[in-house]
């Protein structure tokens, strides 16, 4: 773990515990996840107890305390979408993959998330990966999505969605499904 | 831009901008917000970009990209100015017909007008399209006029003048009383009256006050504080910062949650700007008031939606309640007296102050004054954010403005408030949009979502989902909240899965009452109503479910079968090569057949078959 | 100085400490709140939710924990209405058909009067009423054990899975836990637990008084408020 990123993100912060959320999301963007290791730094650096750390890391939806796929399926069920039957969309990719919401496939490849809304209900059911919206998606649909990612991935080995990522201008960053 | 450190400076400046605007010939407005984004307007915005150029507009054409205009369904929106003309459905290859056609040579491009779906006719102008008509567009209008990462649009449009006014010619107390007068009441799903909790910070003892934007909006299907607060961030700090005046204040927090970056974003640049120019800090436009405002970002929780557990978060906590014992507003953030208010509420203060609390008590009903953005969406025709006057009947707004059922089923139900508030049959969409008639009726306006269900949705399935999303959100400190939502949801499972009796639906209301009563927080405390409202209006599919081992609708998985219907069956075979539990069998040309045990009711060959051959039942 | 406020608590004016709870004041004098989570010496958190009461206020009663309610000249509250009454019975069969196996919630479900549960049992070995992770963390800071994850998923847990890093082996944890005394006929095997009924919480005495304090034996068990005086966790 390159402990230099983790010492920038506490610089100016320490014996300051209420900056604990602000410290975790940085930790989150720059490592993907909370290592282990940085949470016993942020509990010396700010002065908060290591359980207390630990809390606030597995209480909130954004930190995740285990590494995730490379390819993150999001599938979105606010009321919009789950009206549009999300809910098949769910279950389709947990069949296909063979791992719940939360999990990574063995190969290291796949996890799936689910999110509560991402504010484009107009065009729901939608499945997102890496920024990307899928819109007025079927299981159908899901299905050979996730395949052409496994293919492309074969193929090239560097990362099969990168053409998705998101573009210059202060304006459009389409929502991080985080 | 010059420094903004004085009452002239501000009015200067404003001239100037305004005479600037009046040089600008045509302008190309591009919605930039969510909806379009999904639907790539930044790819629209790029062509149209380069096509200026090569075409050497650039300079007489002005490209405003602004935030959500509320047309969901018909992005990617453009408007061009003069000539109030709207595009819909805009692509990248539109680009170079838009900018030769209509911007050098004036002409409109039928295929991009919008249809309207009840006359079948063209409309060319954004003012004559029947969804925007039937609003009351407040606050949502202003997004199209400015770009929400720039102040000088801000200010040209008026921006601050309601802050000039109060801080140099309104005493605290007559501002409260304004506010008071103007019966504003919380947007953000209580509907607490504002004056009030104004009142009560203001007289809480104390010299250090806060004030709080919440911009957690955890409903799902509810997204119009994000699109107020990405197209207009600058609205919602001058209503902050008139109300931190009123009761005392100097320091300020937008919460904005964690899954709305761009937000954050232009949450973040609006504040940069605004201390830069010296529209924040110390001794703001002249005068001895100083505030200053930080951005937060949520972690993740619908639960931070609520006030307590919002100021732990900021706390650096976890986001559980506390009791409310002793009001917020006097033991708030860091034990001080705090006013936390929605996005909505405080982009309302503004207008207040400047056109009088009698324009704003003008409108509306008795009990709930003003207008309401509402997110409707579901299976209606029109989806998307709308304004309305409250007293517009709900019946007005699904068939009004979202132009009725689309798909040709019956509509049967409207969701309103998210989890927190309940669903209302057909028969009751006479009623106004009113906090205390829709609380009456068992559900409540909330922050302002309404999901349009028809035929086809499930009201067991319904609730099941809303107990689903509380139980995985529910911060489970207290008893009836942790246990009870998960027992109702145990209940409720097995109605759906055919194992329910008609015991259960007394226990389940016995249930839903107890954990309405005791719950800490108001997470628990509304946590039943969406149960309580379907077994209200919706008690026979319950019945059904339960008596008849049936899904009316179709849709709790081990109630219904999927079967081929060998009338319009063609015997393409694409269900059979579709089905991965290879339940399917059939020769070519012949009706295909569905095992049904083999059949897990995925939906793929539903989703695949082109002659709507495969059916539920 | 003490100050001091007059509460009104089911009829009777009580002079109380300004300051201090109602669930105190209400012990002090002898009559029976319910609780689970409160232990005299920690912070109230009003988790358990059985020591609710209804408090009169401004013509209306609402509905609330009287270990968080802190007394104010005045006040009116009632501890045994109807209404509690059903509400409370409802939420010890909530803790009762969660977590069986323990004689203490066993004991506080027969004193809130449920006779029969319509829940399916589950096992539960924690009801999650938080005595130890305060005890932890207040009496000597340690923090070696707090909560951790949210709502079905929240549970008592080291942090990092570190042992003895952070404890100082008080065992206080042990003593307050409601878990560690199985019922009366021994731990019951999962998929057979029952509501047992028989607790020697003196159950015939308390229906002909029941607001009144019994000195039971439930509340001898895990430290009862009414105890406080005498068997005193410090």
């Amino acid at each position: 773990m390159e402990s230099m990123q983790l010492e920038s993100i506490l610089n100016g912060r320490s014996s300051q515990p209420h900056q604990l959320i602000e410290v975790l999301q940085d930790v989150q963007e720059n490592y993907g996840y909370i290592p282990e290791e940085a949470m016993r730094e942020i509990s010396k650096a700010l002065g908060v107890p290591l359980i207390e750390v630990y809390r606030v890391a597995s209480f909130y939806k954004a930190f995740k305390l285990k590494p995730t796929g490379k390819y993150v399926i999001t599938i979105c069920n606010g009321t919009a979408c789950h009206v549009r039957g999300s809910q098949l969309l769910l279950d389709q990719a947990i069949s296909q993959l063979g791992i719940q919401p939360g999990e990574v496939t063995e190969d290291g490849l796949f996890s799936i998330e689910c999110v509560n809304c991402l504010g484009a209900c107009a065009l729901g059911p939608i499945a997102s990966e890496n920024g990307s919206f899928q819109h007025h998606m079927t299981p159908a649909k899901l299905r050979k999505f996730i395949e052409s990612i496994r293919r492309e991935e074969k193929k090239e080995g560097k990362h099969a969605t990168a053409s998705y990522e998101k573009r210059p201008g202060d304006y459009a960053e389409a929502a991080s499904p985080r | 831009m010059q420094q903004l450190a004085t009452r002239r400076d501000l009015e200067t400046t404003r001239k100037q901008l305004l005479l600037d605007r009046k040089k600008i010939d045509k302008t190309l407005i591009i919605c930039g917000g969510t909806g379009c984004t999904a639907s790539r307007s930044q790819d629209v915005i790029d062509t149209i970009n380069q096509e200026l150029l090569m075409q050497d507009l650039d300079f007489s054409v002005r490209l405003r990209i602004t935030g959500c205009h509320g047309f969901c369904e018909q992005g990617p929106i453009m408007v061009i100015e003069p000539g109030n003309i709207f595009y819909c459905h805009v692509t990248p290859n539109d680009a170079h017909e838009i900018v030769t056609k209509t911007l050098r040579d004036g002409e409109i491009i039928e295929r991009l007008l919008y249809t309207d779906p009840v006359s079948g006719r063209k409309i060319q102008t954004e003012a004559e399209i029947p969804f925007y008509q039937a609003q009351d567009r407040q606050l949502l209008s202003k997004n199209r006029e400015i770009n929400p990462c720039s102040l000088e649009d801000y200010i040209a449009i008026g921006g601050y003048m309601a802050l000039d006014k109060v801080i140099n010619s309104l005493s605290p107390e007559e501002i409260i009383h304004e506010i008071k007068v103007s019966g504003l009441r919380g947007r953000g799903g209580g509907g607490f009256p504002t004056g009030r909790k104004w009142t009560e910070c203001y007289e809480a003892p104390g010299d250090e006050k806060y004030v709080i934007c919440n911009a957690d909006e955890g409903d799902p299907g509810a997204y119009m504080d994000r699109c107020v607060l990405e197209g207009n961030p600058y609205l919602v700090l001058e209503g902050m910062m008139i109300g931190a005046y009123a009761v005392g204040a100097t320091k300020g927090y937008i919460y904005v949650r964690n899954e709305y970056p761009l937000a954050v974003k232009h949450a973040r640049l609006a504040v940069q700007e605004a201390r830069k120019y010296g529209l924040l800090g110390e001794d703001i436009l002249g005068s001895s008031f100083s505030f200053d405002v930080d951005v937060a970002r949520g972690g993740g929780a619908f639960v931070c939606g609520e006030s307590t557990a919002l100021m732990a978060s900021l706390e650096g906590k976890v986001g559980e309640p506390r009791p409310k014992d002793v009001h917020t507003v006097v033991d708030g953030l860091w034990h001080k007296p705090t006013t936390l208010n929605n996005v909505e509420t405080w982009a309302n203060v503004p207008s207040i102050i400047l056109n009088g609390a009698g324009w704003f008590a003008s409108k509306g009903t008795k009990g709930s004054k003003g207008t309401k953005i509402l997110a409707l969406t579901g299976r209606i025709k029109n989806t998307g954010l709308v304004e309305i006057a409250m007293g517009t009947t709900i019946r007005d707004v699904v068939f009004g403005i979202g132009g009725g059922a689309t798909n040709g089923k019956a509509i049967k139900a409207v969701q309103t408030g998210g989890p927190s508030g309940g669903c209302l049959p057909v028969d009751k969409f006479d009623l106004p949009v009113d906090f205390d008639v829709l609380y009456e009726a068992g559900s409540m306006v909330g922050s302002g979502g309404m999901v349009v269900m028809d035929e086809s949705s499930c009201m067991v399935d319904v609730a099941k989902y809303f107990l689903t999303f509380l139980q995985d959100e529910s911060c489970g400190m207290c008893v009836p909240c942790r246990l009870g939502i998960d027992r109702m949801l145990e209940i409720i499972t097995d109605i759906t899965e055919g194992r329910g009796t008609l015991e259960q639906l007394d226990l389940l209301e016995e249930l839903a009452d107890t954990v309405t009563q005791t719950s800490l927080c108001g997470l628990g405390k509304t946590a039943a109503n969406p149960v309580l409202s379907t077994l209200r209006y919706f008690r026979e599919e319950y019945e059904a479910h339960i008596t008849n081992k049936k899904c009316p609708a179709g849709v709790c998985k081990a109630l219904i079968e999927y079967f081929i219907d060998p009338e319009k069956c063609t015997g393409c075979g694409k269900c059979k090569r579709s089905c991965i539990h290879s339940a399917i069998s059939g020769e070519k040309k012949e009706p295909h057949v569905i095992n049904a045990e083999l059949c897990q009711k995925c939906g793929i060959c539903l989703s695949e078959c082109k002659f709507e051959a495969i059916q539920v039942k | 100085m003490l100050h001091y406020v007059t509460v009104n608590i089911d009829g009777a004016d009580i002079h109380a400490p300004k300051g201090s709870s109602v669930l105190d004041v209400a012990l002090e004098y002898g009559i029976c709140i319910p609780h689970l989570c409160h232990v005299p010496g920690l912070s109230d958190i009003g988790a358990c939710r059985l020591c609710i009461v209804e408090h009169i206020t401004n013509g209306r009663s609402v509905v609330t924990t009287s270990c968080t309610l802190k007394v104010q000249e005045g006040m009116v509250i009632r501890t045994n209405t109807d209404r509690i009454k059903r509400l409370r019975h409802n939420i010890a069969e909530l803790l009762v058909a969660e977590a069986p196996n323990s004689r203490a919630i066993q004991d506080i479900a027969v004193r809130c009067g449920v006779k029969k549960v319509r829940y399916p049992f589950r096992n539960s070995n924690c009801v999650l009423c938080g005595r130890c992770v305060r005890a932890c963390a207040e009496i000597w800071h340690a923090n070696a054990i707090g909560f951790v994850g949210r709502g079905k998923n929240r549970h008592v847990e080291r942090p990092l899975n570190m042992r003895e890093e952070f404890c100082k082996g008080c065992d206080y944890c042990i003593q307050l836990c409601p878990m560690t005394i199985p019922p009366c006929d021994g731990p019951m095997k999962p998929g057979e637990e029952y509501l047992c009924g028989k607790c020697e919480s003196q159950l015939m005495i308390t229906e002909d008084i029941p607001d009144s304090c019994a000195w039971c034996r439930l509340g001898e068990g895990f430290n009862c408020g009414r105890y406080a005086g005498l068997k005193a966790v410090r």
